[in-house]
């Protein structure tokens, strides 16, 4: 039970799979998290890390009208964020505003900035450019690419421009490049694709199968992390698709997420359904020299793990850095369960 | 007085030497006279010889000085003096006088005679001219009868020489048929210099004719070495061109070089079979031996012919050894066995010490020494690749194969065992190869052993590092590491089947446990005999390294089985609309094709692995593990109740039971047993159903959907797991899940279950039957 001690947790009602750091909360460390229940009041928990880090409080309880599939906070506004729901065969998006908060903790409702509606079929997730003030979203549905400029003061979002990825491919996701605001990366079953939001056109795909999540590594431009069913975790540069620069042996079951380290390079996160978040260095220079390879990855195979957190009791679908204090990550597995841990003491090394 | 009368005797020469001098010489400086100054001051008796000398001052002197009896005597003294000095005086006149009168008569006698001299020199004068005009006469008279002569006698010389020349390649040639050849040098030396004047011109031909005749003696090869070294050292006198000569010979030494290489080359070829090429084998070996040894023979020739040209000699044996080595790379790309490695060695070590006993110079075996170095490195690294080539053949084939159509029964236990044998006979081939060369021990392996042996090591090390590499690079894991471009290339575009990744994995185990051990054992008797370095650790490196490949291939393995379930299930789960979902009617199809998958596997699985031994689930080494959030009877309890009671409520319950419930291992470690392997696919393969469950939104009708194939499924892969617990708890949580993910989540009744799975079960048998029957 490595880590197990350290980690801070906090309970949900219900079952959840989203949460995200509330990166313009620049006070405190804070997170979001969003419920996934089908039959219940779903709810937003606004977690705050207390000063001393020793405790999670809840700093808001919101309900939410329908179930939440993906969650993510506004990068420049601590009090938006949107949410992707879905209950049944409807779907939707939204973006929301905390309401300001008087010290009660009673569940005030959420104010409704804008719904992006207009998605014809099953939406995935809402990207917001994840390195400073930016107006423009983007969503994701089955087939879609939508791209929304999003006024929040006038409470207004419009779709600037969409474009179908073709009914044959299934988007599951994506991730938009914080050097680059013009660039997102869309993942769906055979490949990851590389969109340009100006022309609205594929520029790039990597073929690969099975790619759950993908995430920018935000120190080190053209490194993308991808996450994978059931061959791991890859690294790639942008500037050569053909291979992986590395390759992480990921998780016994599938690795269901990626998160790079805000701060540090090579720092990756990842969280899989075998109840396990794994923490790796992954440095591509070991992988460089193919000589020293052919010795060392049997020896070297199991180095760039740094820690694997294994309290769980389910499925880990959720995994946030702080970006705030780069050290401490936010998990969330499927039975509603957050915890917060520190990495400081791998750092060192 | 006694005293002064000794002295007087000289007083008196010196005195009269005195005056004579004073009369010759009249000089006023005379040595010993004092100043005049002087002579007042301190005045003495001794003064009287001096020319200074003062009467007065002397007497006045002598009056005070001495006494009266003193002065008379001094009086005596003197007058006898006076007396002496006036007879000496006396004498030297009249001598002078003699002498004058003497010579006055001389003078007159030569003036009487010089009278008639005159004349007589007049006379002599007349007849010396006399005399020379006579004798320009004669000589004028005889001048042209004498320049007739010399001229005459100029050309006689020069017809002479002439002669000489034209006879000299006829005297040069019978000088050679006597073999009187130093005699024929020294006729050309003579003649050289005309040659060197005329020889542009008319001697032309003259001089060729000589030169060709000359030239001669070194050709011919029937002469003795001595001979022709002789002759060298002639021509070289003759400041012939040697250099020319001697390119010429060195051309012809190389020549033989080249042909001897082919000879070389045929010899090499001959024995592929070894039986029937002995014969021929020794005839080319003694026929090699023979032109060998007249190459020897010539080398020595030059050698002594030409003095100075053992650097050339050097570089002309440094090539025979080194295109030896050349033919025996050749042979090593071929392929070739070390008894003829060995034989073509013990060749070049005959020659390189023939060579060496003509040429010490060259210090031909130790550069022999360093190229034998780099052809048995060079032999050990083409064993190994070839060995690796043989294996990467064996799983090639055995992939192509697999491709098409399963002919035989066991497809991949024969790939198995093909490609252990390739390796374990192979490995053990290329010792025994290695042992030969080891023990059949010419002296030029002999100084090579240890390192050798050394090689060997660290071939078989390398050997086998690449052979994961390989293997990995089969399997299609790392790109990078492989350096071998060959195997690359053609491993690209091609995807290697699940079936060969599991034949990676046991014949990986199969090396570490196995092969390597017994390699090891043997290397250790093969090297017994030199004292080599330590390399015990490097098995257990190796060792280490297979026996992560071989997990790592297991997982592939897995991994790949796994991931075609996973679409599998996928395609189960993207298909339909489960909110919408109609009654379950049947068990759905996706359940047959998982079984066909399942058996497939299996299949692979029991042509490879052993069985494992029947332990049921082990605990300690889980290196992943879920829990089971819900006992069966809280399952079924709450599933009943679920209707009336509300979902937090379960939630709850489900969190109060995971307080005490038992850790359930899924992910548990792999072994190289087939229960193992399939257990974990079927684990993985019901995770990941679970994981799609949860992905999506059911109605009731659905939800009865999943239980019924769920419910099926739990009787068919009871049979094929080992781990039934874990199996059994899997298929609960996909039935928790997908009652999670339900709107109204109403199960079906167990009759109903039991039977459609009946209708299922009977369904399936029936086609089984049918299938028989066909």
């Amino acid at each position: 039970m490595q880590g197990g001690s350290t980690g801070i947790g906090y309970g949900l009602k219900y079952q959840a799979r989203c949460i995200s750091d509330v990166k313009a909360d620049t006070d405190h460390t804070s997170f979001l998290t969003g419920t996934l229940s089908l039959k219940e009041e779903n709810e937003v928990h606004l977690l705050r890390l207390s000063d001393g880090g020793t405790e999670l409080i809840c700093e808001g309880l919101f309900s939410h009208p329908n179930e939440i599939w993906d969650l993510a906070s506004c990068p420049f506004d601590q009090r938006i964020f949107s949410t992707v729901f879905c209950s049944g065969e409807t779907y939707g998006a939204a973006v929301w505003q905390i309401p300001e908060l008087y010290g009660q903790l009673s569940s005030p409702q959420l104010e409704n900035i804008a719904s992006l509606d207009g998605h014809t079929s099953k939406l995935r997730c809402i990207l917001w450019w994840p390195t400073g003030r930016h107006d423009k979203l983007v969503s994701i549905d089955e087939h879609n690419l939508f791209l929304w400029s999003l006024d929040t003061s006038k409470k207004i979002a419009q779709v600037q421009s969409q474009e179908s990825a073709g009914m044959r491919h299934y988007l599951t996701g994506g991730a938009w490049d914080p050097h680059d605001f013009q660039t997102v990366s869309l993942t769906c079953d055979s490949s990851v694709q590389l969109w340009d939001l100006r022309t609205m056109k594929k520029t790039d795909s990597i073929d690969r199968a099975h790619v759950r999540n993908v995430d920018y590594d935000m120190k080190k431009r053209y490194m993308l992390v991808t996450a994978e069913d059931d061959s791991g975790i890859h690294i790639w540069d942008l500037r050569k698709l053909k291979s992986p620069v590395a390759d992480l042996p990921g998780h016994s079951h599938w690795t269901w997420t990626v998160k790079c380290n805000p701060t540090y390079e090579d720092l990756i996160l990842s969280a899989g359904t075998d109840s396990a978040v794994n923490l790796w260095l992954a440095s591509p220079s070991i992988h460089d020299d193919p000589v020293k390879d052919s010795l060392l990855t049997s020896q070297n195979r199991t180095e760039p793990l740094l820690n694997s957190y294994n309290d769980y009791e389910d499925s880990v679908y959720g995994l946030a850095w702080s970006s705030r204090e780069p050290w401490i990550f936010a998990s969330l597995s499927y039975d509603g369960r957050v915890v917060v841990e520190s990495i400081k003491h791998h750092l060192t090394r | 007085m006694e005293v002064e009368g000794a002295l007087p005797m000289d007083d008196k020469a010196k005195r009269m030497r005195d005056l004579l001098s004073s009369f010759y010489t009249p000089d006023q400086s005379t040595p010993g006279s004092p100043p005049h100054n002087t002579v007042s001051r301190f005045a003495t008796l001794d003064t009287i010889n001096t020319t200074s000398f003062d009467a007065d001052q002397y007497m006045n002197l002598l009056v005070q000085k001495s006494s009266l009896e003193g002065l008379l005597q001094k009086h005596v003294e003197m007058a006898a003096e006076i007396k002496n000095l006036d007879t000496d005086l006396q004498m030297l006149v009249y001598e002078n006088y003699n002498k004058f009168i003497s010579a006055t008569d001389t003078i007159k006698k030569m003036k009487n005679n010089i009278v008639g001299m005159e004349t007589n020199m007049e006379q002599l004068l007349e007849k010396i001219t006399s005399v020379q005009s006579r004798s320009d006469g004669v000589n004028t008279s005889l001048f042209e009868k004498r320049e007739h002569i010399e001229k005459l006698h100029r050309t006689r010389n020069l017809l002479r020489k002439v002669q000489f020349i034209y006879d000299l390649p006829t005297r040069l040639q019978k000088c050679i048929k006597s073999e009187a050849y130093a005699e024929a040098v020294k006729f050309y030396t003579g003649a050289t210099p005309i040659f060197k004047a005329y020889g542009d011109s008319s001697f032309l031909d003259c001089k060729r004719a000589s030169e060709e005749a000359v030239s001669g003696l070194v050709f011919s090869d029937s002469e003795s070495i001595q001979a022709r070294a002789e002759a060298v050292m002639l021509l070289k006198k003759l400041d012939f061109p040697v250099e020319n000569l001697k390119v010429k010979l060195f051309k012809k030494l190389k020549q033989f070089l080249v042909d001897l290489d082919l000879e070389y080359k045929e010899l090499a070829n001959a024995p592929v079979n070894v039986d029937e090429s002995i014969n021929q084998n020794s005839a080319s070996t003694t026929a090699h031996e023979a032109s060998i040894h007249e190459f020897a023979e010539t080398v020595r020739a030059y050698k002594v012919i030409f003095l100075h040209s053992e650097p050339q000699l050097c570089n002309l044996g440094q090539d025979l050894v080194k295109k030896h080595f050349e033919a025996i790379h050749q042979q090593i790309i071929k392929h070739v066995r070390s008894a003829d490695l060995l034989a073509m060695l013990r060749i070049i070590w005959t020659d390189v010490l023939l060579m060496d006993e003509v040429l010490p110079e060259a210090s031909l075996p130790d550069f022999a020494l360093q190229h034998a170095r780099v052809a048995i490195k060079d032999y050990t690294c083409s064993t190994f690749s070839r060995l690796l080539m043989n294996i990467s053949d064996t799983l090639k084939k055995f992939q192509l194969t697999l491709k098409e159509e399963m002919e035989e029964e066991y497809p991949l236990r024969a790939a198995l065992e093909a490609s252990k044998k390739a390796v374990m006979q192979g490995s053990m081939d290329a010792l025994m190869d290695f042992r030969l060369l080891l023990d059949e021990n010419p002296e030029l392996l002999l100084k090579l052993r240890d390192l050798t042996i050394n090689w060997v090591h660290e071939g078989f090390q390398d050997f086998f590092r690449k052979l994961d590499g390989y293997f990995l690079l089969l399997s299609g894991k790392n790109n990078s590491a492989f350096q071998d471009v060959n195997l690359i290339e053609e491993m690209q575009g091609e995807k290697i089947s699940a079936g060969l990744v599991l034949v990676l994995a046991q014949l990986t185990l199969y090396l570490e446990q196995t092969a390597i051990p017994r390699i090891t054992e043997e290397l250790a008797s093969f090297s017994a005999g030199g004292g080599v370095r330590d390399l015990a650790t490097v098995p257990a490196e190796i060792g280490r390294i297979f026996r992560s490949s071989g997990e790592s291939f297991l997982h592939l393995y897995i991994k790949m089985r796994t991931q075609k379930i996973s679409v599998l299930l996928k395609k189960r789960f993207a298909a339909p609309n489960w909110v919408k979902h109609k009654e379950p009617r049947e068990v759905h199809m996706f359940v047959d094709l998982l079984r066909q998958e399942l058996d497939e596997i299996r299949s692979e699985v029991k042509q490879i692995l052993p069985e494992g031994l029947t332990h049921k689930h082990r605990r300690n080494n889980s290196n992943g593990s879920t829990t089971s959030s819900r006992s069966n009877p809280l399952r079924d309890d709450r599933l009943t109740r679920s209707n009336t009671q509300k979902a937090r409520s379960q939630l709850l319950e489900s969190h109060l039971a995971k307080l005490f419930k038992q850790k359930m291992e899924i992910f548990t470690k792999v072994e190289h047993t087939q229960e193992s392997v399939v257990t974990t696919i079927v684990k993985l393969s019901l995770k990941s159903l679970q994981e799609f469950v949860r992905l999506q939104t059911f109605n009731r009708s659905g939800f009865q959907q999943i239980q019924l194939d769920v419910h099926f499924l739990r009787t068919t892969l009871k049979d094929i797991t080992e781990d039934e617990a874990a199996v059994d708890f899997l298929l609960d949580e996909v039935i928790v899940s997908t009652a999670e993910r339900c709107l109204d989540p109403n199960p079906l009744e167990p009759p109903v279950m039991d039977r459609l799975v009946q209708a299922k079960l009977a369904k399936t048998s029936e086609q089984g039957g049918d299938e028989k029957s066909k």
